[in-house]
């Protein structure tokens, strides 16, 4: 499944997250990851991010989190809005 | 739109008074309303603006939050809906236009810096691709070439006999020369005939490489006072002069260094006002070497100063041949004097039928571009 248009969710506030979601011409999923917690749980938005998108079968994106601190919930919630979009016309 | 945040309610800011409220609020933390039109967003908390900003093409600009107001996220939530119309309308490349003191705010929110002039304007940009991977891409394709290069940016609008003659003097004195052409697609040619023009045009040139200007070389982000009709109006005369700097430390302190630029080539500009004030501040920008100037300009003092050559422009009959008079003798419909002005290539394609839209437009409009 490839990612049809670029998309945003969430909001750069405090505690949120902003998923950005932008189609590629190849057949690949690159990742952008930004968090003001990157030492503490940079591995950790990576691996969710990557196990969302692989779920959803994105497979030409590229996927940039920008994390202003948000929980676990609020990221996974963020990426499936993000990945819905990304497809849906 | 019109989401409520925290208490504060989202809206689209058009009438005259809701756009007053806004020029208070910009004034009241020193900052000035952007030339442009765009989308103005408002927070409100009741009927009080207490936040807004604004997308002007693909830059965010006039973004301000109410003193009283600061810490609480307002600026957050109106930089992040300017983003999402942003990308919503397929814009790929999102700029920011603050002030250098304003930056280090933007850049707490993921935005990173182009240049900052200390005291002056400051350029960000937001987004996983930026200026750093495009200079990547810039020395990757130098691999291999001489240095100490020359650069020539043009728009060609269309591509004329005194350009080429540019075009060849500097290559004749450069090891190798880029030319640039500017990219944004605001002129009467489009970009992709501007292009295909200057590279048929120069084809017998062996030094020369003809590249798209991108998005960082008089560009909507860099320059977006070059594609307004000129004003002679000093605060207008103002914004020239900034935004022309900005692009010009772009070029000295990203692009150059990437494509190890040694000198730059330009025609001296007998007619239009904000090309000759950009000509004006390239000479002070790029050969600076005196490390105390170059910090005014937001410029490290490691990198490399670069010649500035001027060249008279080329005349024809002791005329200064240029493109927007060859845009004037096709509104007048007079294209046998075209002829003399344009070199072999430019003349074939404004004969073949591919020419015949652009030509028309060219009758029908007023447009300095």
């Amino acid at each position: 499944m490839k990612a049809l248009r670029s998309v945003t969710a969430g909001s750069l506030e405090s505690s949120d997250v902003l998923v950005t979601i932008t189609p590629l011409a190849e057949e690949k999923v690159e990742y952008v990851i930004d968090s003001i917690v990157i030492k503490q749980f940079g591995a950790r938005i990576r691996k969710v991010t990557e196990e969302m998108a692989n779920q959803a079968g994105v497979s030409a994106a590229r996927i940039h989190v920008q994390d202003r601190g948000a929980l676990e919930c609020t990221l996974r919630a963020r990426l499936e809005t993000a990945l819905d979009r990304s497809v849906a016309c | 739109m019109g989401e409520t945040e925290f208490g504060l309610e989202e809206r689209v800011l058009r009438t005259k008074a809701e756009l007053a409220e806004r020029a208070a609020l910009l004034a009241s933390r020193g900052l000035t309303v952007p030339t442009g039109e765009g989308l103005v967003l408002g927070l409100y908390q009741g009927e009080r603006l207490v936040a807004t900003g604004a997308l002007v093409r693909n830059v965010l600009q006039g973004i301000a939050v109410d003193a009283g107001f600061e810490g609480e996220g307002a600026g957050a939530t109106i930089v992040s809906s300017l983003i999402k119309t942003a990308i919503q309308r397929g814009i790929a490349q999102i700029f920011l236009f603050t002030t250098s003191d304003e930056a280090p705010r933007f850049e707490g929110l993921g935005f990173s810096r182009i240049v900052a002039v200390p005291g002056g304007a400051a350029l960000l940009e937001w987004g996983a691709q930026g200026i750093a991977q495009y200079c990547a891409s810039l020395r990757a394709a130098a691999e291999g070439r001489h240095g100490r290069t020359g650069v020539v940016v043009v728009n060609c609008n269309p591509f004329t006999a005194g350009h080429r003659a540019l075009i060849e003097y500097a290559a004749a004195h450069s090891p190798w020369l880029y030319v640039f052409v500017v990219e944004e697609d605001l002129s009467l040619f489009p970009f992709e005939v501007r292009f295909k023009l200057i590279r048929d045009g120069t084809a017998d040139l062996p030094n020369v490489t003809v590249i798209r200007g991108g998005p960082y070389i008089i560009s909507s982000a860099t320059f977006p006072t070059y594609f307004i009709r000129p004003d002679r109006e000093e605060a207008a005369q103002k914004a020239v002069r900034m935004h022309a700097a900005l692009d010009l430390v772009t070029f000295r302190g990203w692009i150059a260094p990437a494509l190890r630029v040694a000198r730059r080539f330009v025609g001296t500009e007998p007619y239009c006002d904000t090309t000759s004030v950009y000509n004006e501040t390239m000479k002070m920008v790029l050969p600076e070497e005196d490390p105390a100037a170059m910090d005014k300009w937001g410029l490290e003092s490691g990198v490399a100063p670069i010649e500035v050559i001027e060249i008279p422009r080329f005349e024809i009959d002791d005329e200064a041949v240029s493109a927007s008079k060859v845009r004037e003798l096709i509104r007048e419909g007079n294209l046998p004097e075209v002829e003399k002005l344009v070199p072999r290539t430019t003349w074939e394609w404004l004969r073949s039928t591919e020419a015949a839209p652009v030509l028309d437009r060219i009758r029908h409009s007023d447009s300095r571009h």
